[in-house]
Order: C-alpha cells, then sequence, then structure tokens
C-alpha cells in the first residue's frame, strides 16, 4: 500500500510503486479530471500540482510523488460550488470539447499562487506546454487574466454568456 | 601610485565624441541591406539586442557574467534612445574597438573583440542594415555590476591588455570554403565568445580555440580534439545541426545555443556549411580512443531501452556510486523519460534521441544536463521547433541527482561526476 496526500486527504492505494500518477487518480480514486493525452508530457492535458508545482502526471510514477500534496482540478471547487478559476472558465466559455480544460486549469492555478498578478505575457509563457486542438487558447487566456483579477479584487466584465 | 595609474587609466579611456548625424542616413542600396542582414544573422545581434517579447533590435536583454548582469542595448536608429544619430565612422569605431558614439567604453560581452575582424566592406552593410531597421523608441537599461566594474575606463585597460587588433589572416594552404568558415566563424559567428575559456577578468584565453567554456550558467562543449561529442560530427551533420538545431545522432541545440541556430537558419546556407566545414575540421583526427567511445555510444544507443544497458554491462555499479542511488535514478528514468527516449528518434515524431549519443550526458561537468532536465527544451515565441518538456517542479534534487548519476553510468558509461548534488543545488537558484 502506498500512501498519497491527494486534495488535502491521505489517500491509500494498492498500486505498483511505478504506476504513474494520472492512471491512480483516475483508475484507483475516481478522480476523471486529469485526462490522459499523449503519455509524453507533450501536450498537458494530465496536469496536476505537486507541491504547489504544475506537474505531468503521466509521466510521475507514485512512489517519486512520495508525502508531497498532489492537488487536482476535483480540489479547487465542485459543481455547485466552483472555485474562482473554475468559474472564470465557465464565465469566459474557455472550454470548447474540454478535454483540456482540467489539465489548463491546473497550470493556471499553480502560477496564480506563485504570481497572483501575472502579465499577459508571463500568462502565455506559463500556459504554453498545454494544447487546446479545439483552439479555445484565446479565452483559456482570458479566463485566466479573469480568475487573476478576481483574486485580486480587480472588477472584471460580465460572463460571455450574459454579454 | 594609485593616482598616477588612474590617470593612466583615464588617458587610455579617453576617445573623442563622434558627431552626431543631423538625420538618420536612410539612402542605402537594398543589396547592401540585404548582404548586412545576412551577416547581422550569421553574427547573431538579435541574441543579446532583441528582448523576449520585444520590438526587434530595441535591447534590454539581461545577460547574466561573472562581474554582474549587462544589458544588451537598443541598436535601432531611434536618435533618443537607439543609434539613430551613429555616423558609419562611429558605428565601425564601436565594432572595432569598442568605443560608442561618445566616446565611453562599451564592455566586452559585446563582442569586438572579434567584430575587429570584421572586413570594412561587411561592416558598412551592418551599418546600413541596422540603420534601416525600425526606429524604436525604448531606453536602454541599466546595467547591474559589481563593484569596481562599473566604471567603464577600467575596460581601456582591459582593452590594453586583451584585445587584439590584427585583422583576419587567411590560410593559403585551406580552400576558400574553409577559409570563408573561419572568417565567420571568428570575427562575425564569434563562436569561441562561449565555445572557449575565459580568463579571471573575462578575456578568452589566447591560443585556446575551441577548447570549450561556459554561458550563462551552461557548459559549452569543446569543439576542438577535447569535444565530448560521442560521434565524430560530419561536415554534413554539423551544416544541418547549424540550420535547424537537431541532426540525427546528435543532440538538439538547446539554452544560448538555441538562439545560435534560430539566427542561422536565416543566414545564407553556404556561408553555414563553410562554417560547419571550418568547425568540423577543429574537431582533429579519428584516434583509437574516440573511436572506441563511438562504437561504445553506438552499442548502448542500439540496444534500444537503457534499461538493458545496464543489464548488458552486468549491472555492476561503478565504484564510489551507491547502488541505491542508481536504483531510484533508474525508477525516474523509466517514469519520466523512457517514454521518448528509450524509442530513439527513428520510430515516430514523439521518439527523442536516444540518450548514450546525447552530448550533455559527457559534458565534463552535469550544468547543460541539468538544465535541460530543470527547463525542457522549447522553442522562441512564434518560432517552430522541438519540445522536450522541463522537469524541474516535478522532481526533487535528491531525484534529480539519482536520475543524472544514472544517466552518467548507464548512456555515457563515464565516471560519476565530482559535486553533482552541489550543482543540483545551485541551478535551482539559476534556472
Amino acid at each position: 500500500m502506498i500512501t498519497l496526500n491527494v486534495n488535502g486527504t491521505a489517500r491509500q492505494v494498492d498500486a505498483d510503486p511505478a504506476t504513474p500518477l494520472l492512471y491512480v487518480l483516475r483508475d484507483d480514486l475516481a478522480l476523471n479530471g486529469a485526462k490522459f493525452g499523449c503519455g509524453l508530457g507533450q501536450c498537458g492535458a494530465c496536469t496536476v500540482m505537486i507541491d504547489g508545482a504544475a506537474a505531468y502526471s503521466c509521466l510521475m510514477p507514485i512512489a517519486l510523488v512520495g508525502q508531497r500534496p498532489v492537488k487536482t482540478v476535483e480540489g479547487l471547487g465542485s459543481v455547485d460550488k466552483p472555485g474562482i478559476l473554475q468559474q472564470a472558465f465557465i464565465d469566459e466559455q474557455a472550454a470548447q470539447c474540454g478535454y483540456c480544460i482540467a489539465g489548463m486549469i491546473m497550470r493556471a492555478q499553480a502560477l496564480l499562487e506563485r504570481q497572483p498578478n501575472p502579465s499577459d505575457a508571463e500568462i502565455r509563457r506559463e500556459m504554453a506546454p498545454n494544447l487546446c486542438r479545439c483552439g479555445t487558447h484565446m479565452r483559456i487566456l482570458r479566463a485566466v487574466r479573469r480568475a487573476a483579477d478576481t483574486m485580486r479584487g480587480v472588477a472584471v466584465a460580465s460572463p460571455v454568456a450574459s454579454r | 601610485m594609485a593616482v598616477v595609474g588612474l590617470l593612466v587609466l583615464l588617458a587610455l579611456a579617453w576617445h573623442r565624441t563622434l558627431p552626431a548625424t543631423s538625420v538618420v542616413p536612410v539612402a542605402f542600396d537594398a543589396a547592401v541591406v540585404e548582404r548586412g542582414a545576412d551577416l547581422a544573422a550569421l553574427g547573431n545581434c538579435a541574441s543579446c539586442h532583441t528582448a523576449r517579447d520585444g520590438q526587434p533590435y530595441a535591447g534590454g536583454v539581461p545577460l547574466a557574467t561573472g562581474f554582474g548582469t549587462l544589458h544588451g542595448t537598443n541598436i535601432t536608429p531611434e536618435r533618443e534612445t537607439g543609434i539613430g544619430d551613429w555616423s558609419e565612422a562611429a558605428f565601425v569605431r564601436a565594432m572595432r574597438e569598442g568605443v560608442a558614439r561618445d566616446g565611453s567604453q562599451l564592455y566586452p560581452a559585446f563582442p569586438y573583440d572579434h567584430f575587429g575582424r570584421i572586413a570594412d566592406d561587411d561592416l558598412r552593410a551592418l551599418y546600413a542594415f541596422v540603420m534601416t531597421r525600425d526606429p524604436v523608441h525604448a531606453a536602454n537599461v541599466a546595467n547591474d555590476l559589481r563593484f569596481p566594474f562599473g566604471f567603464r575606463p577600467l575596460v581601456a585597460g582591459w582593452n590594453l591588455l586583451f584585445l587584439r587588433r590584427a585583422a583576419f589572416q587567411q590560410d593559403p594552404g585551406r580552400s576558400v570554403e574553409w577559409n570563408r568558415g573561419a572568417y565567420l566563424a571568428d570575427a562575425l559567428g564569434h563562436c569561441s565568445g562561449c565555445h572557449a575559456p575565459r580568463n579571471a577578468l573575462g578575456a578568452e584565453k589566447t591560443g585556446r580555440g575551441l577548447a570549450g567554456g561556459e554561458a550563462e550558467g551552461w557548459t559549452v562543449p569543446a569543439l576542438d580534439a577535447r569535444s565530448p561529442s560521442p560521434l565524430p560530427w560530419t561536415v554534413e551533420q554539423l551544416t544541418e545541426y547549424l540550420r535547424t538545431g537537431i541532426t540525427h545522432d546528435h543532440a538538439m541545440a538547446a539554452g544560448p545555443m538555441q538562439e545560435v541556430v534560430t539566427s542561422l537558419a536565416r543566414a545564407p546556407a553556404d556561408d553555414v556549411r563553410a562554417i560547419a566545414v571550418y568547425v568540423q575540421s577543429q574537431t582533429g583526427a579519428a584516434t583509437p580512443a574516440r573511436q572506441a567511445r563511438a562504437e561504445g555510444a553506438m552499442r548502448r544507443a542500439s540496444l534500444g531501452p537503457l534499461a538493458r544497458v545496464r543489464a548488458d554491462t552486468g549491472a555492476a555499479a561503478p565504484s564510489g556510486v551507491d547502488p541505491e542511488l542508481l536504483r531510484l535514478g533508474e525508477s525516474v528514468y523509466q517514469g519520466a523519460c523512457a517514454g521518448c527516449h528509450d524509442l530513439g528518434r527513428a520510430v515516430s515524431s514523439s521518439g527523442a534521441l536516444r540518450l548514450p549519443l546525447a552530448v550533455a550526458v559527457y559534458d565534463p561537468d552535469p550544468r547543460s544536463l541539468l538544465r535541460i532536465v530543470r527547463q525542457g527544451i522549447a522553442p522562441g515565441p512564434a518560432q517552430p521547433g522541438r519540445w522536450m518538456p522541463a522537469f524541474g517542479t516535478m522532481l526533487t534534487d535528491g531525484q534529480l541527482v539519482a536520475l543524472l548519476a544514472y544517466l552518467r553510468s548507464s548512456a555515457a558509461d563515464a565516471p560519476p561526476w565530482p559535486d553533482l548534488a552541489r550543482h543540483v543545488r545551485e541551478t535551482k537558484a539559476a534556472p
């Protein structure tokens, strides 16, 4: 048995220590936000946070995670009570098919925890490893900006759906 | 005595202010401007004079040196903040002697110790090129140098000690192409600026050619007989590498070299090939020792999965290496690296170089490999290019040490790097 610290809770999993964190999150812990995209660290769909930083969960054997805290998109909020970033993605209608979004949100979360007031250029640079095949990148960038502004108490535009 | 010394220094550092031009000179022959563009690409001016998110040639690029941080300046033809009021004579003096139009000393991070050997015609073409760029109003960023290096007249003393004012010498015993390459590599490309060691005062050590050096925290491989490359370079491979940043069976460009290949991609193909001809000639003969190293690397690469290399060599840990460390390193490699690097480049677009062929695992120290693992490799903004994910925030220091110890042992079959743990700590502070 290996103990992982996921979204603030100690979770026991019965898996080979070489199993990628992504498989354990999805198959053992039913946390299906993070997605399998390429399995090579090239798309970012599997991005979660480990110890406060964005990490490709597909390239991370659970043995190497150790006791470092893991945060997934489920740790930011729920359908009834979305977190600030999740709400910003809804308000900007930043998802099309949605497959990349959990990874996008977690990379953005790591950025905003480290740098609450990023420039637009910083947001672009930080988000560059995560790909969206539908092409909603511009909305995603707006959503991250919106979340940053909301967290800092700066006024934001009304949600896209009501414009 | 100190007073006399200071006076001598100030006398040496005194240069007259050259008159400002009254208008930005614009009447240049288009063909000359075009040639200047090629030369600017060969000299990689943009790397120091174009900031990451900035306008072309408007400066602001930080350059970390052992003396503090310098910033590349605005060389657009803007009159207030750029060099719009520089005459051709002022430009030529700056390139040859490292003196700005106002008479102040420039720092030798600007490689006038190389540019002094650029031919007159080529300097004229470069002047035509910079003076026809879009003028950008962008104030220069102040340098942040340790005391006493902020005092520019000191550079006059440096010049007295280290600046050689000799023109480029052709070698009549070599081909026209070789001589062209030698000229481009030395005078314009200033390759030895990074590929040669520097002394305590930051001057290239004389007579050390391309013996390897460092740049911005990266280990810069030697290009002479000390080249750490496991397989000897051919002219064709070097040409391809310089133009694209990648070539079969060799590592791809990373760190400061990425900017060089991005720039050379815009240079004339014949000129880049000439540089390759020259550089390849410096890498020396195929000695039996190099032959054996190449065969070893090929054999290890041909085994495919790196795990097989350890099995193949009997899995005996080299003396002084903790087998437990290698086991941890192998588990990091298996989890994070093998998915791409065990495949090799030939299999698919996601296949990456098998690491027994990667130069960085053979380097004399682990700094470049550490930086590649930490930062990954990403093309510049709006540039196409290869991608390697960054693992810096995913792996702990202990896991990084283990991974690099494992790669050094299995991929390179080389003795452990001394001070690996120290390098891991130090590169963390300077990502």
